[in-house]
Order: C-alpha cells, then structure tokens, then sequence
C-alpha cells in the first residue's frame, strides 16, 4: 500500500548520465519501519550505494530526503538530509540541514526522497517543479560562488522554492566542501559539495505548489496547539529570538551582535530562527552582509585569532561563498603551516606564508585552496591526501584527527569544551567522521547535576531499564555516568527527530519527547506507533547507518581515539573532571557498542540485533 | 466570525512561512504555501509580506507568528 498523508509517497529518481528522470511511489510499510526523512533515506541507501564505491565515481548516489513532519506547520519540522559515501572519510555519512524552503517545497512537490545517480556530461542543475522536472544547463553557473549561484537561479523562478547549491570548491572536489541549503545552512563537511562537483551538479532548484495532508487533522490540531502553547510560554524564548547561538555560546557582547545584526533567519516554522543575516557597520568592509548557519560560524575565527570581528565575518563568507567548511578549513590550514616549516610540504615561491590570524594570509589561502592553485592542489585534498602523500612524516605533526577529519570539539579543536560528554564521544564513534549534531543529551550542559539526568532521559526515551545503567555508580560510592551507554540512546533520539524531519538542536529538542513524537507522526501519517515501536524504530534506523558502513568495511576499525585528546591537557571525565585517560575512552566505546548491541570486536551488529530489528534479510 | 485587520511588521519577520502554512489550513485543511492568502518573500534583506485579495481577515496567520512580526487590530477598529 502506498502512502500519502504526511509524506508525499513519492521518490524522485534522477539518472545524470541519461538524463532520465521517473517517480516511485513509497509503501506504507517501508514508511513505517524506518519512520521516514533520515531513516528511510538511510533505507534507500542500501539499494542505492554500490558497496566500495569510490566517493567521486559517477556510481556514488546522493540521496536526499525529508521527514513526513516537514511542511506541517510543526514548530521547527525543517530538515533536509542528503546520505552519501562521503570523499573525506571514505564513509556512508549523514550530511543535514534545516531548510528555509527547500525540505517543505520538495514536499509540495510530490517528492520526500530524490535519489540522483551518475553523471552529466556538462554542468547542470535539476529544476523540480512538481512534475515537470529537468536537467538545466549550468554552464552560466559553474564557477560562481554559493551566492551567486543562488541569485542567478532565483532570478528565474521569481525568488520561491528552496534551492541546494555548491560553490567553487565543490566544483574543484575539494574534501571539504559542503552543499548550501537555501544560501544559509550547510550540509556535509566531509564532502558533500565535491560528490556533486563530480556529477557536474551545481544546484538543486525545487518548487512545489501541492500540499501535504495529514491524516487526524484533529488530534494534530491538539498537539500542535499545546506544543506552541508550551514553546510561546518558554521564559527564555524571545532571548533566544534575539541571541540565537550566542545565547548557548555568547562570543560577542550582546550589544556588538546588535550592531550588527540585520535580521534573524528561521528555519520553515521555526520558533527560534537560530540562523543569521548580519551586516558590517564600519571599517573597510562596512556595508558587507553575510548570512550564516549561525552567528557564532560567521565569529568563530575569533577562536583561531583573529583580533577583528569584521575580519572575522569577512573571511568566513569568503569560506561560504565557496562552499567550504570553516572547521576544517583551519584544521588544514594550522597543518599546512606545520608541512611547510618542518619542509615535508615544498614551499612555492608563489605561496605567500600561512598566518593563521591574517585575514589577507587565509583570503589568499582560501582562493588557493578551492580553485586548487599551488600548494592548494593538495590542501584541497583535505588531511586524507595529505596524510597519503607525506606518510609517517606528516602523521607526526597532525592534529587530533578521527576518520581523518578535524573535530569540532577537543584539545586542538575550535569549540572549548574539555568535559567528555555524549557529543564529544559520539565524535569517534559517528560513522561519517567527527560530528556532535547526532551526540546529543543531557551533557551538552558542562556540570548539570545528575539527579536531573533522568527527567531528560525518559524525554530522550531512554527505557526506564536503561536509566541505572547509564546512571551506575563507577569507583565506589561515587555517582557515576556512562557515557559510552547513554550515546547509544543519544543516537537513537537523534535518528527519531532527524527522521520525522524536527531540529535536534538543544533549543529545539527540548519541546519534545517520545511520546510526542510517536503521537504526532500516528496523527500525520495515520500509521498507528507506540512510543514503544517508535523507540525500536529509532534504533533499527541508527543501527541501519551502522550495517551501512559495516559493509564499506568501516565498523569498529575506524573509531580511533586521538591520543591528543587524553594527552594533558586534554579531555577531562564528565563527572570527576580528572584527566580523561585512553583506557576509559576504550570502555565508553565498548559500553556503547555493547548497548547498541553490536560486536565489541568488530562493530557489526549482532546477528541477534539484526533479527531483532528485521535488518537481517537486507544483507544477505 | 470575527474579521480583523492585521498589522504588519517586516523588520522582525524571520521568513519561517508558519503563517502561510495556517493560512492554507485555514482555507483547505491542508498545508501548501501556494494556498495562501498571506505571502512572504524571505530572499531580500528584508522580508516582504503581501495579502492576496481572497484574504479572508481570520487572524490565523497572525495567532501563528512566533516573532510578534503580525498583529491582530481588535476586530471593532476593522468593523465597527
Ligand atoms: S533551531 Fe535553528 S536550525 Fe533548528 S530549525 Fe530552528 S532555525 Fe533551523
Ligand atoms: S487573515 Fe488572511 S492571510 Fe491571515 S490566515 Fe486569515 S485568510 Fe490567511
Ligand atoms: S510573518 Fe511571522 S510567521 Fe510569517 S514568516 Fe514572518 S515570522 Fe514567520
């Protein structure tokens, strides 16, 4: 049976190499067992993804997909997933964004799921409008930045519909280089901008002029009712209208931030519009707008000192402009610096120095590395080239690396916390390489007490069975956290938001718990859920990524520890804050595989697990 | 049913479209942008936002704003 209350019943197929386009309709079933947006996106994946796949080879798929809550009206149903074997980690990844327009019109549409294979012989870019959908010439765009691109795509479709673009350096396949959601989030630091450079994909237009029914309208009118009532009584609501990140992460006075703010950006029904449109008041750079993911992205430079905010705006929409991820960015660069002065990189002499503070060092730096001129050629191929071409040398002057990507968060990282939570642990055992968006929990607060950790773990819909394992005293008498148990449950929660389509960002994921979830999808979709199955969905839908990447032959074998990170000073343990010492790290990964229920040898899902999930026939 | 004119205030809309998907619930028990009376243009620096003549002046739109970015006028200044 097919479906169409909340989702859209639909999968959009689009063959780049023969231009040939076809719909295929979804079965409520398939809809059921993996809930929808990132768990059946993750479904599609494993007939989609050809098993060794090289990242950049025609044959690697990008399959994009948005959950059956997005369009609803929803407090902050926005997202948009893309899943593809990504070049920087050589993984299947989840690459995610909210999406001002793009994840609700590919619903109105027709469409939850686009799955694009192959190749074009020349730039193009994919124009949906609900039936009619085609492959356009793009060779206006190619080598226009993410802004630009928007601009000119938007002069033709009259400025509506969503749109997902690539900048220079996706044309240029840099590692590193991300798709643009709508010109303000980003989507897939490990490569996703490169995997569609190398189809010739420069964007992906999408206008939808249908409509998405539910099936209760009744009782989805209760609960949304009493979700905005809860969210419009929240104390803190218009402080984070007015501060967004910087409320969680104040880098700047709130009065600079006013300086420069134009206007807050929300994500399609979003309450807390975390996204940013500022504009440099004076100085060389007065007038320069820049829109950002957050204004916390667009400052973050500051961290890697930059002394001028405005430098700091400046450099880091340059960075946007074209496609490339500003973590890792600075991770390479801070590497680079270390290749040249120990002589393993060759210095050009057309090379100016690298100055990791100096915005015309990074500005040149930056061009160099997108458009891969001089030693920007293998900058470009982020640490994994770079590591394969210098060997033992170069490994000995890297940063803490995972899956050879630049943590967010940890001793070399740009995100100062030292307190080793769900999210700083989840950063070695995500298969698409070090990301929080999917660790977190109640951690993401340093020192909240632990007495109220249960609150927020049945929320999370941690069982009641799990809670004592989680919570166990370890040493003694001392109260104790496993982290390594909890980010089980972690993943599990983010694979229930991420699949019906809600932002799991910590202002957002507040307002929700599993019985809300399971609630508002039975009422949207009409399929009966129980927290109870939604629970083991979430589950069979993390455990799914996992078999994923087993069969890319990435199970435990990758989530290697930095020895940086448990080097003093380095991570310090959540609840004792002493040093953080490899043996514990080993023991959280172990406790997390083994509350997965996956081998602690191997990573691959038990047999059992598998069978009790209904993901055994899939890889046979 | 009451009528109300609504009061606009571009310069603290967010472009999150909430209103336009309650204004197509209001009018066909299903959620559409192009079934909106109400319009907002978010790709400016500032968003735009227009009523299409089959506006019915029910409000929902403005009950559906987070960001205080419309405003119901009470329903006697409209209709006295
Ligand atoms: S919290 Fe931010 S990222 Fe999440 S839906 Fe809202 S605007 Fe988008
Ligand atoms: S007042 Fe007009 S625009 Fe607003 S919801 Fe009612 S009909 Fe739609
Ligand atoms: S008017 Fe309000 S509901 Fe409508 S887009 Fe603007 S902020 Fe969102």
């Amino acid at each position: 049976m097919t479906i169409n209350t909340g989702f859209s019943g639909a999968v959009l197929h689009v063959d780049l190499t023969s231009g040939r386009t076809s719909r295929r309709s979804i079965s409520s079933e398939t809809a059921r067992d993996f809930i929808g947006g990132l768990g059946l996106t993750f479904r599609l994946a494993v007939d989609a993804v050809i098993p060794g796949i090289d990242p950049l080879a025609p044959g690697n798929p990008i399959l994009i997909g948005t959950g059956p809550l997005v369009g609803t009206g929803i407090p902050s149903s926005s997202r948009v997933y893309a899943v593809t074997k990504l070049p920087a980690t050589n993984t299947i990844g989840w690459c995610g964004a909210g999406g001002m327009a793009f994840g609700c019109n590919l619903k109105y549409a027709g469409y939850d799921h686009i799955i694009i294979t192959g190749k074009s012989d020349r730039p193009v870019y994919l124009d949906i409008v609900d039936d009619d959908v085609k492959l356009r010439d793009a060779s206006g765009l190619w080598g226009k930045g993410v802004s630009g691109t928007i601009a000119l795509i938007r002069q033709r479709t009259g400025g509506r519909g969503g749109i997902a673009a690539i900048g220079q350096a996706g044309e240029n396949r840099v590692l590193f280089s991300m798709a643009y959601i709508d010109g303000v989030s980003t989507m897939g630091r490990g490569g996703l901008g490169a995997v569609m450079g190398a189809k010739n994909l420069k964007a992906i237009a999408v206008r939808g002029t249908g409509h998405v029914e539910v099936s209760d309208a009744a009782r989805y009118k209760t609960l949304a009712a009493e979700l905005a009532g809860t969210i419009r009584n929240y104390p803190y609501l218009k402080e984070w209208q007015q501060l967004g990140m910087l409320k969680s992460f104040p880098m700047v006075p709130p009065e600079l931030y006013e300086k420069i703010k134009k206007r807050r950006i929300a994500c399609v029904s979003c309450p807390f519009g975390c996204k940013d449109l500022v504009e440099i008041p004076d100085g060389p750079f007065c007038g320069h707008t820049a829109s950002s993911s957050s204004v916390i992205n667009l400052l973050m430079p500051i961290v890697y000192g930059f002394s001028d905010y405005r430098e700091a705006i400046r450099l880091v929409s340059l960075l946007d402009e074209f496609g490339m991820d500003m973590f890792e960015f600075f991770g390479i660069m801070k590497f680079a610096a270390e290749l040249f002065a120990q002589g393993i990189l060759p210095a050009n002499e057309n090379d100016p120095p690298i100055v990791i503070n100096s915005l015309s060092s990074m500005t040149a730096w930056a061009e160099k590395t997108a458009m891969r001129k001089g030693a920007g050629e293998k900058l470009a191929n982020g640490f994994a080239g770079l590591l394969a071409k210098y060997g033992d040398r170069a490994a000995a002057c890297a940063p803490a690396l995972v899956k050879n990507m630049h943590p967010y968060t940890g001793p070399d990282s740009a995100l100062p916390w030292d307190l080793f939570g769900t999210m700083e642990l989840g950063q070695i055992t995500e298969p698409r390489g070090p990301h929080v968006g999917s660790g977190g929990s109640p951690t993401y607060f340093a020192k909240r007490p632990l007495d109220l950790f249960p609150r927020h773990l049945e929320r999370m819909g941690v069982p009641k069975e799990a809670i004592p394992r989680i919570l166990s005293a370890n040493a003694g008498d001392k109260p104790g956290l496993n982290v390594g148990t909890l980010l089980a449950y972690s993943h599990r929660w983010f694979s229930t938001l991420g699949s019906l389509g809600i932002c799991a960002r910590a202002q957002v994921n507040r307002f929700y718990n599993l019985e809300l979830c399971s609630a508002l999808y039975q009422a949207v979709t009409g399929l009966p859920t129980t927290p109870e199955q939604l629970r083991l969905r979430a589950w069979r839908v993390w455990s799914l990524y996992k078999m994923l990447n087993v069969r890319e032959n990435a199970g435990l074998n990758t989530d290697t520890v930095p020895q940086r990170w448990v080097t003093r000073p380095g991570f310090r343990e959540y609840v004792s804050e002493e040093p953080l010492e490899q043996r514990q790290v080993q023991q959280m990964i172990s406790a997390y595989y083994r509350e997965q229920g996956w081998n602690v040898e191997t990573g691959a899902p038990e047999p059992v697990t598998l069978k009790r999930l209904g993901l055994n026939s899939l890889f046979t | 049913m009451k009528r109300f004119k609504i009061k606009v205030d571009p310069a603290v809309c967010t472009g999150c479209m909430r209103c336009m998907l309650a204004c197509s619930w209001v009018h066909s028990k299903r959620f559409s942008l192009s079934g909106a009376m109400i319009m907002v243009d978010a790709s400016g620096a500032e968003c735009s936002i227009t009523f299409a003549d089959g506006c019915i002046q029910c409000g929902s739109c403005a009950d559906a704003c987070f960001y205080g970015a419309l405003a119901k006028q009470a329903p006697e200044e409209v209709m006295p």
